[in-house]
C-alpha cells in the first residue's frame, strides 16, 4: 500500500476527471495519507481463506421476462426523460464532440 | 392543533373524528415552518402547491365516507435523495443545484398510494456523504436541542424537521447510520431496514451494497407504520425482497417479552464519552427491571469494521458519481456556454460541481480500485465483510437482539470535526456494521431530553435479517414501560 504523492494525486484526479482546485491540493494529500494509513491495519487479519461477500444481497441472479410490462409503473414519459438532459434535440441527448480534444 | 406531541396514529384519529381537517393540518405544518426553519433550516424546499392539492383530495375522500390508510394526510419530509416527481432532487450538492426528478422513487409511489402528503424535501450531506450534514452544497441545519449543534447526518434535515415538529414523521436513507445517528442527535426514532426490505428505484445510489431508505418518527409504533407502507419487492430494484412480516403493526408483546438480548463487549469500551454510557446504562436497566434475560456477546472483528467500510464506501460512490458528468442530469450554468468540449465539461463539471468531502472519496475510491491494488483494498474489504457477518451469525445463535449505543458521543459543535475526516468518520463506528452485514437496526431515545437543557442519546437495537418486527416489537414495547 503505497503512500499518495502529489503525482499520484494528479493522475488520479485525471482518472475521476476532476479539476482539482490548487489550494486543496495540500489538504487532500495530507487527509488521503492518513486515510490511508489507518486502512493498514487490515493487513493484520488473514483472510487468504475467506470468501469475499461481493454485496448486500445474498440472492443469485434476478430475471424478468425481455418484454415491456413495467412501462405503466414509473409515472413518466420518455419525452420527460429527454426533456430533462442540459442539451437536448429532436428528442435525444445531445452531446459534444468525442473524438475532437 | 398540538403539532409537539403528534404521531401519526393521533393524526389519524383526529382525521376521521373530523377534529381538523387535512388542509388545516397541513397549514398548521407550513405555519411551523415558516417560524421554526428560519432557526433550524432543514428543509432545502417546499411543495406547499402539492401539499394542499394532496390535502384537499383526503378532505375528499373523509367527506365521502372512504376508507383511509394509517398515513393518510400525514405531513411528511422527504430526503433530498428520494426522487418526488417535478420536484427539485439536488441531494444538497451544486452539481444537481437545477435538477428536477422527473418520476417518483417507489417508496414515494407507494406512501402516494397511501395519500400521504410532502412538505417539502430535506438538507443532508452532499450525496449523503458525511455524518453532520455539514457538507451540504447549500446551508447548515442546527440541532433543534441546541442550535450551535450539528444534527448529524446525512438525514440531518429530516431528523431535524421532526424533532422540531416541522413534520410528522420523514423517510431518510442510511449507508453507514444516517438514519441511526441524526435520529440519536435529535431525540427522535430511526430505522435502518434490512437490505432488500425497501426499494430503491428512484433514490440517488451512493453506496450501492450498503444503502437503504427507512423512516424517521416520534414514535417506534409510526416508524412501523412508514415502514409497513414502504417495504416489500419492486420490480426496479432486483435487491428488493418480499419478506413475510405477521405483526409490524400490532406486536405480540407475549412474544417480545421473552427475547433474548445481547450486549457487544466490543460496543462497551473506552473511547465513549460518559454521559453517553450512562444513558444507555439507564436503557439496558429499563431492560432488566423488565424481566429481560441480557447477556454480554462478542462480535470479535468489529475493530476492523471501519477500515472495511470505508474502502467499500470509497469504491462504490467512486463509481456511483461517475454519472454527474454534466451530459445527462444537469450542468453548472457556468458552463452553459462550453458545449463543444467534452472534456472540459467532464473536468470542470465534477472539479466546480462536487464538493470536497465528495472529491475526497472519488479520488480515494478510484485509488483502491486501480490497478494493483484491487487485492489490498476492495477484495480485502470484501473479506473482512464476510468476517463481521460470520461475526452476527454466530452471536444471534444465542440471542435475538442486539443493544448498543448509536454514537459515541452526542451531537458535536458545529465545525468540531469538519476539518478532520478521520474524527468525522470515527463517529460512524456504531453503525457501519450493520450496512456491512445487511441487518436491520433502530435509534430509540433513551428517554424524553429537553430542548435547549440536555443533548438526546438513542440506542440501537439490531434484529436478524427481514425481523423488523422484533426491534419494532421491542421497541415499542421500552416506550409503553
Amino acid at each position: 500500500m503505497a503512500e499518495i504523492n502529489k503525482e499520484t494525486l494528479e493522475y488520479l484526479a485525471q482518472l475521476a476527471k476532476i479539476e482539482l482546485k490548487p489550494q486543496d491540493e495540500t489538504k487532500l494529500l495530507k487527509d488521503l495519507g492518513e486515510i490511508l494509513n489507518y486502512f493498514k491495519q487490515l493487513k493484520e487479519v488473514d483472510t487468504s481463506n475467506i470468501e469475499p461477500m461481493t454485496g448486500g444481497t445474498f440472492k443469485k441472479n434476478v430475471f424478468r421476462n425481455d418484454v415491456d410490462d413495467l412501462r405503466s409503473e414509473i409515472n413518466a414519459t420518455a419525452k420527460d426523460i429527454t426533456d430533462a438532459f442540459p442539451e437536448k434535440e429532436n428528442g435525444f441527448l445531445k452531446v459534444p464532440p468525442v473524438f475532437e480534444q | 392543533m398540538d403539532l409537539k406531541n403528534l404521531t401519526i396514529r393521533k393524526f389519524h384519529q383526529g382525521l376521521i373524528t373530523k377534529e381538523f381537517s387535512a388542509v388545516e393540518a397541513v397549514t398548521e405544518f407550513f405555519n411551523a415552518i415558516d417560524v421554526e426553519d428560519k432557526k433550524i433550516n432543514a428543509y432545502l424546499s417546499l411543495d406547499k402547491d402539492g401539499a394542499l392539492k394532496q390535502a384537499r383530495k383526503i378532505d375528499l375522500a373523509i367527506s365521502k365516507g372512504e376508507d383511509l390508510d394509517l398515513i393518510a394526510g400525514a405531513p411528511m419530509a422527504i430526503k433530498d435523495n428520494i426522487l418526488i416527481k417535478d420536484l427539485p432532487a439536488t441531494a444538497a450538492s451544486k452539481i444537481l443545484e437545477n435538477y428536477k426528478a422527473v418520476y417518483d422513487a417507489t417508496v414515494i409511489k407507494k406512501l402516494k398510494n397511501s395519500k400521504a402528503v410532502f412538505l417539502g424535501k430535506t438538507n443532508m450531506d452532499e450525496f449523503a456523504m458525511g455524518s453532520s450534514t455539514e457538507n451540504s452544497a447549500f446551508k447548515i441545519t442546527k440541532n433543534p436541542y441546541d442550535l450551535e449543534r450539528v444534527p448529524g447526518g446525512t438525514s440531518g434535515g429530516s431528523a431535524a424537521s421532526v424533532s422540531a415538529d416541522m413534520a410528522i414523521g420523514a423517510l431518510g436513507t442510511d449507508t453507514g447510520g444516517s438514519i441511526r445517528q441524526p435520529a440519536s442527535f435529535c431525540g427522535v426514532v430511526g430505522m435502518k431496514p434490512t437490505y432488500g426490505a425497501v426499494s430503491r428505484f428512484g433514490v440517488i445510489a451512493t453506496v450501492s451494497s450498503l444503502d437503504q431508505v427507512g423512516p424517521i418518527t416520534k414514535t417506534v409504533e409510526d416508524a412501523g407504520i412508514i415502514f409497513n407502507t414502504i417495504k416489500g419487492k419492486d420490480n426496479f430494484d432486483s435487491t428488493s425482497f418480499n419478506a413475510q412480516y405477521n405483526e409490524l403493526l400490532n406486536p405480540d408483546f407475549n412474544r417480545i417479552k421473552k427475547l433474548k438480548i445481547g450486549l457487544p463487549k466490543e460496543y462497551f469500551i473506552d473511547g465513549t464519552d460518559e454521559y453517553t454510557k450512562k444513558e444507555i446504562q439507564k436503557a439496558i436497566d429499563k431492560f432488566k427491571n423488565l424481566g429481560f434475560e441480557i447477556k454480554e456477546i462478542s462480535l470479535p472483528h468489529t475493530k476492523y469494521a471501519l477500515a472495511a467500510y470505508y474502502i467499500i464506501v470509497f469504491a462504490e460512490v467512486s463509481a456511483n458519481m461517475a454519472r454527474y458528468d454534466g451530459i445527462r442530469y444537469s450542468r453548472l450554468d457556468s458552463l452553459k456556454e462550453h458545449t463543444n468540449k467534452l472534456w472540459d465539461i467532464y473536468f470542470k463539471q465534477k472539479g466546480g460541481g462536487f464538493g470536497f468531502e465528495s472529491q475526497r472519496r472519488i479520488i480515494l475510491g478510484t485509488h483502491v480500485l486501480s490497478s494493483g491494488y484491487y487485492d489490498a483494498y476492495y477484495d480485502k474489504a470484501q473479506r473482512i465483510r464476510r468476517l463481521l457477518k460470520e461475526d452476527f451469525d454466530n452471536a444471534f445463535k444465542e440471542i435475538d437482539i442486539i443493544l448498543t449505543p448509536v454514537s459515541p458521543t452526542p451531537a458535536f459543535k458545529i465545525g468540531e470535526k469538519s476539518n478532520d475526516p478521520m474524527q468525522m468518520y470515527l463517529s460512524d463506528i456504531f453503525t457501519i456494521s450493520l450496512n456491512m452485514v445487511t441487518l436491520p437496526g433502530i435509534s430509540i431515545p433513551v428517554r424524553k431530553f429537553e430542548k435547549g437543557k440536555e443533548l438526546p442519546v438513542g440506542f440501537q437495537l439490531i434484529g436478524k435479517a427481514f425481523r423488523e418486527e422484533d426491534i419494532l416489537g421491542l421497541g415499542q414495547y421500552y416506550e409503553k414501560n
